[in-house]
C-alpha cells in the first residue's frame, strides 16, 4: 500500500471512529444544586421560582415560551383560533400525549385542570375573574370563553409558575381543589421517581414522552431528554453551594453570589451568568400611612440614588445595569418614556416635594430581609439618601417568613423590598394588581390597564404599556433600582444549557469533560 | 433505686407536658405563616386565606392545640405542611445521618479528649498541659461553621478527598453515606472535645492528689494502673455528665453543622421547619429533641447510681 493511500484510510478510520462534534447522546446522571427544598411540586399552588424550575421537567402547560418570550404551543397543537370579538379560545390539543401513568391526555383531562387552576393558583384566579366557561368542545379540544376580551390569558396558561399544568384529571382531588395533590403525574420529559425531602428529588427521563417536532427555541419547540436522571439536591447554604461548585461536585448549582465569580473561573465548573436576569423593587404601600399621599411617594424616587444602591448591592458592573425602563433591551415591552424619574439622587427636590406634602417626620418603615442579602444592603443605602432628604427612616430587618406575612397588612409597612425576574408579559407583574404588592389603584392606571389587556394586537398593546410605564413614574407605586445579573455555575461536562431565570435540563447533556 | 427511676419518671413526663404546651405557643405567637412561605411574596391576602383554609390553619388556637394534643397521645405527631409525609416519617428520615453524625463526632471527642484531659491533669502546668489547654480553649471558642467551610475548602475543594456536600443521591450504599460524614463528624468531633478534655482535666486534678490515689502508689501500683484505674474511675462522674450532655446537645445542636454541610439530619429539618414556618415540623422535632434530653439526663442520673453507691436520690 502506497503512504498516502496508507494515510488516507487511516485517517477516514479515524473521522469515522469519531463522534460528530455537536451529536448529543443519551445518557447520565446530574446533581443540580438548588438554593433549598421547594415548598411544594404543585407548580399550580406556588409562584416561587425553585417550583417552576423543578416542575416544568415534570408538567408541561398548553402553552409556552420560545426565546424572543413569545406564546408558543406545547400541549397544544398549535395557537388558538380566537373568535372575532376576542372571547372564545379554541384551543386544538395534540393527539396521543402520554401521562407519566401511561393515561392518554384528553380535553377532559385539561378542563379540570384548568377549572383547578382557578381555584388555587394566584394567577389562575387572576384568570377567573374574567372567565365564563371552560369546556371540552370534542373529545380533542377546549374552549375558553371569556367575559370581556383579555390579552395576557395565553401568557397566563404559559407560564411556569403558579402555572397552568395539565393533570389527569383522576389525579385531582373531587373537592375542588381544596386537597393537595397526593401524586405528581405530568406529561414532561422527565417523571418524579423519588422525592427525599431535605436529600433530592430524583427525576428519570420519561421513555413515552410525546415531544414536539419543531426545532428548541426557548422553552419551546423540542424536549430532547439526554439525561438519564436529574437530581435536584438542596443545598440552601449559599457558601457551601458555592464551594461544592468549585469542587464539581455538581453539575449546576444555582443562584451563586456574585463576590464568587473569580474562584469559579478557577474551580472546576464554569461561572455562568445570566444578565439582565431581573429587578430589585422597592414596592410602596399605596394603600394606607404616608405613602398613600403620591408626593411623597415622588419624595422618595427623587431621593433615591439607584447607582449607588445597585453599586453597594453588586459590586461590579458586570452584574448589574444602571437601567430605567421596565424591560432591557431585548423586550419588545422596551421603552423609554418616563425614565427621566429615574435614579435622580435629588435630596433638594425631594425635600421640596416633602414640604409640600406636609411630612410630619413620621418614621418611615423598611421591611427587609437579609434571606437576600442585596435587598438589604440597597436598603442601608436607601437609607442613607433618605434621610438626608428628611425622611426618618425605621428599617424592620426581619425573617423571610416574616416579611412574606407582613407585607400582606398595609398597616404594618410603607415600603417592601423584593425583586423578579422580566416576565415576559407586563399583565403577569404582580407591581400592577390592585389587590397585590403595594396595592397600586388609581383611576389613570385602571384606565391603561384596561386598553392594554383587551386589545391582542401588538402595537396597540406597546402604546398602551408605554403610557402604563409613564403612570409607574409619575405615580410612583414602586421603585425600581434597576437590573441585576444572576450568577450559577455549570460543569464543563453540561451540553446544551441555555441560561434562563428558570433553567431547564432537556436538550442537555454530559460530553466526555465529565 | 426503682423508687429513684419513678421518681424520675414522673419528673420526666411533667417536663414534656411543659415542653408541648410551650412550643405550641411559641410557634404560633411567632410572626410568620406558612401558607405566605408557599405562596411567596407577590400572593394577595385573598390567596393566604384560602390557602390557610386548605391547610387547616385557620381553626382557633385552642382547637389546634386540643387536635395536637391528642395526636400526641395517640402517637402522632401531624402532618408536614410542606414535605408531604407524616412528621414521623420526616423525623425517622433524618434520624440515620444525625446519628451515625453524633456517635461519630463523639468518638473523636472522645478519642482526642479523654487521653489529652488525663495527660495534661497529670502532667500539670507542663508545657504540654499549657499547649493542649490552649488548643482546647481554641478548639471552645472557633464556631463550627467556619471550621465547617475551613474543611470544606481544604478537603472538598483542594484536595477532593471528600464531598463539600449533602448525604449522597438514591442508591449510594451505607459507606458511601458515611464518606459524606467524615468533613461533618471531624467538625462536630473537635469543637465537643474542648469541653471534655477540660472537664476530664478538671476532675482528674481533683482525684490526683487524694489520699487513695497515694495509698494506691505506696502499695507500689504502676503509675498507669494507679491513673487509669483507681483516680481515673473516680474522676467518671463529671466526665460521664459531660459526654451524655454532649452526645444529647449533639443530637440538637449539629444544627448549624448539618445545614453548612447540607446533611438532611434532624438538624436540619428543624432549621428549615422554623425558615418556613412548618409548625407540626417544629413541634414535632423539639417535642423529639426534648425527650432525647430528658431521656440522656435520666440516664446519667441512673449510671451515677452504677458507678457511685453513695449516691441517693
Amino acid at each position: 500500500m502506497r503512504p498516502s493511500t496508507f494515510a488516507f484510510l487511516l485517517g477516514a478510520a479515524v473521522l469515522g471512529l469519531m463522534p460528530a462534534a455537536s451529536a448529543q447522546e443519551k445518557g447520565g446522571v446530574i446533581d443540580v444544586a438548588t438554593i433549598g427544598e421547594p415548598p411544594t411540586l404543585d407548580a399550580m399552588v406556588s409562584s416561587t421560582d425553585i417550583v417552576g424550575m423543578i416542575s416544568q421537567h415534570i408538567f408541561e402547560t398548553l402553552f409556552t415560551f420560545d426565546s424572543d418570550w413569545n406564546v408558543a404551543p406545547l400541549l397544544a397543537k398549535s395557537l388558538p383560533t380566537i373568535s372575532d370579538d376576542a372571547r372564545t379560545y379554541t384551543i386544538t390539543l395534540r393527539d396521543g400525549v402520554k401521562f407519566h401513568d401511561g393515561s392518554v391526555m384528553a380535553a377532559s383531562d385539561v378542563v379540570a385542570s384548568l377549572k383547578r387552576w382557578m381555584v388555587v393558583g394566584g394567577r389562575g384566579k387572576q384568570v377567573a375573574e374574567n372567565v365564563a366557561s371552560v369546556e371540552a368542545v370534542d373529545g380533542n379540544a377546549i374552549q375558553i370563553t371569556l367575559k370581556e376580551p383579555y390579552s395576557p390569558l395565553l401568557s397566563l396558561l404559559a407560564f411556569n409558575n403558579s402555572a397552568a399544568i395539565i393533570i389527569p384529571e383522576k389525579t385531582i382531588p373531587q373537592d375542588g381543589g381544596v386537597t393537595p395533590l397526593a401524586t405528581f403525574v405530568g406529561t414532561g420529559p422527565y417523571k418524579l421517581q423519588e422525592h427525599k425531602p431535605d436529600q433530592y428529588i430524583q427525576l428519570v427521563r420519561f421513555d413515552d414522552y410525546s415531544m414536539r417536532d419543531e426545532e428548541p427555541s426557548g422553552f419551546a419547540g423540542a424536549r430532547h431528554a439526554y439525561l438519564d436522571e436529574i437530581r435536584f439536591v438542596p443545598v440552601p447554604d449559599i457558601n457551601t453551594r458555592t464551594e461544592g461548585a468549585i469542587a464539581g461536585q455538581f453539575a449546576f448549582a444555582d443562584t451563586l453570589p456574585v463576590e464568587s465569580y473569580e474562584r469559579l473561573e478557577a474551580g472546576k465548573s464554569e461561572p455562568v451568568l445570566l444578565e439582565h436576569f431581573g429587578w430589585p423593587i422597592f414596592v410602596m404601600n399605596t394603600k394606607e400611612g404616608l405613602l398613600s399621599d403620591m408626593r411623597v411617594r415622588q419624595a422618595l424616587q427623587a431621593a433615591l440614588n439607584t447607582g449607588d444602591m445597585l453599586a453597594a448591592a453588586f459590586g461590579d458592573t458586570k452584574f448589574y445595569a444602571v437601567d430605567g425602563p421596565m424591560y432591557p433591551a431585548n423586550y419588545a415591552w422596551r421603552t423609554d418614556v418616563g425614565v427621566e424619574l429615574y435614579n435622580q439622587g435629588n435630596a433638594e427636590k425631594a425635600k421640596e416635594l416633602l414640604a409640600a406634602a406636609g411630612y410630619d417626620g413620621k418614621p418611615l418603615r423598611i421591611l427587609t430581609s437579609r434571606q437576600y442579602e442585596f435587598h438589604y444592603k440597597m436598603a442601608l443605602v436607601a437609607q442613607a439618601y433618605l434621610e438626608q432628604a428628611g425622611f426618618k427612616v425605621d428599617m424592620q430587618v426581619v425573617d423571610w417568613a416574616t416579611l412574606v406575612q407582613r407585607n400582606k397588612k398595609p398597616d404594618l409597612w410603607e415600603i417592601f423590598i423584593t425583586h423578579s425576574p422580566f416576565l415576559p408579559e407586563p399583565a403577569l407583574n404582580f407591581i400592577l394588581s390592585k389587590s397585590a404588592g403595594g396595592w397600586w389603584d388609581s383611576p389613570e392606571k385602571e384606565k391603561a390597564m384596561a386598553a392594554f389587556t383587551s386589545t391582542s394586537d401588538l402595537e396597540e398593546r406597546k402604546a398602551h404599556w408605554e403610557e402604563i410605564q409613564k403612570l409607574i413614574f409619575e405615580q410612583a407605586p414602586i421603585v425600581k433600582v434597576g437590573d441585576f445579573a444572576s450568577l450559577s455555575a455549570k460543569s464543563p461536562a453540561l451540553e446544551g444549557f441555555r441560561p434562563s431565570p428558570w433553567p431547564a435540563f432537556w436538550n442537555v447533556s454530559l460530553n466526555d469533560k465529565q | 433505686m426503682i423508687r429513684a427511676a419513678l421518681n424520675r419518671l414522673i419528673g420526666m413526663l411533667t417536663v414534656m407536658l411543659l415542653v408541648v404546651t410551650i412550643v405550641f405557643v411559641i410557634v404560633r405567637v411567632t410572626p410568620g405563616d406558612p401558607a405566605a412561605v408557599m405562596l411567596g411574596p407577590e400572593a394577595t391576602a385573598q390567596d393566604i386565606e384560602d390557602l390557610r383554609a386548605r391547610l387547616g390553619l385557620d381553626g382557633s388556637l385552642i382547637e389546634q392545640f386540643g387536635s395536637y394534643v391528642a395526636g400526641i397521645a395517640q402517637g402522632d405527631l401531624g402532618q408536614s405542611i410542606f414535605l408531604g409525609q407524616s412528621v414521623g416519617t420526616a423525623l425517622w428520615q433524618r434520624a440515620e445521618p444525625t446519628f451515625f453524625l453524633t456517635v461519630f463526632s463523639l468518638l473523636i471527642a472522645m478519642v482526642i479528649a479523654l487521653p489529652v484531659g488525663i495527660a495534661s491533669a497529670y502532667w500539670r502546668g507542663s508545657l504540654f498541659d499549657q499547649t493542649m489547654t490552649t488548643l482546647a480553649m481554641l478548639a471552645a471558642s472557633v464556631p463550627s461553621f467556619w471550621l465547617g467551610l475551613l474543611l470544606i475548602q481544604s478537603f472538598a475543594v483542594s484536595f477532593g478527598w471528600f464531598p463539600a456536600s449533602g448525604y449522597g443521591g438514591p442508591g449510594t450504599t451505607l459507606l458511601e453515606r458515611l464518606h459524606h460524614l467524615v468533613l461533618p463528624a471531624v467538625t462536630l468531633g473537635v469543637v465537643s472535645s474542648a469541653l471534655i478534655m477540660r472537664f476530664t482535666r478538671a476532675s482528674m486534678l481533683d482525684v490526683l492528689n487524694d489520699d487513695y490515689v497515694r495509698t494506691a502508689r505506696s502499695k507500689g501500683m504502676t503509675e498507669w494502673r494507679v491513673v487509669l484505674k483507681h483516680a481515673l474511675k473516680n474522676a467518671l462522674i463529671p466526665i460521664l455528665t459531660v459526654i451524655g450532655l454532649t452526645a444529647a446537645l449533639l443530637i440538637s445542636g449539629a444544627i448549624v453543622t448539618e445545614t453548612v454541610f447540607g446533611l438532611p439530619g434532624v438538624g436540619n429539618l428543624i432549621v428549615s421547619a422554623v425558615l418556613r414556618r412548618d409548625y407540626p415540623v417544629i413541634q414535632g422535632a423539639l417535642l423529639i429533641v426534648a425527650g432525647l434530653y430528658v431521656l440522656v439526663n435520666f440516664l446519667i442520673d441512673m449510671l451515677y447510681l452504677l458507678v457511685d453507691p453513695r449516691v441517693r436520690y
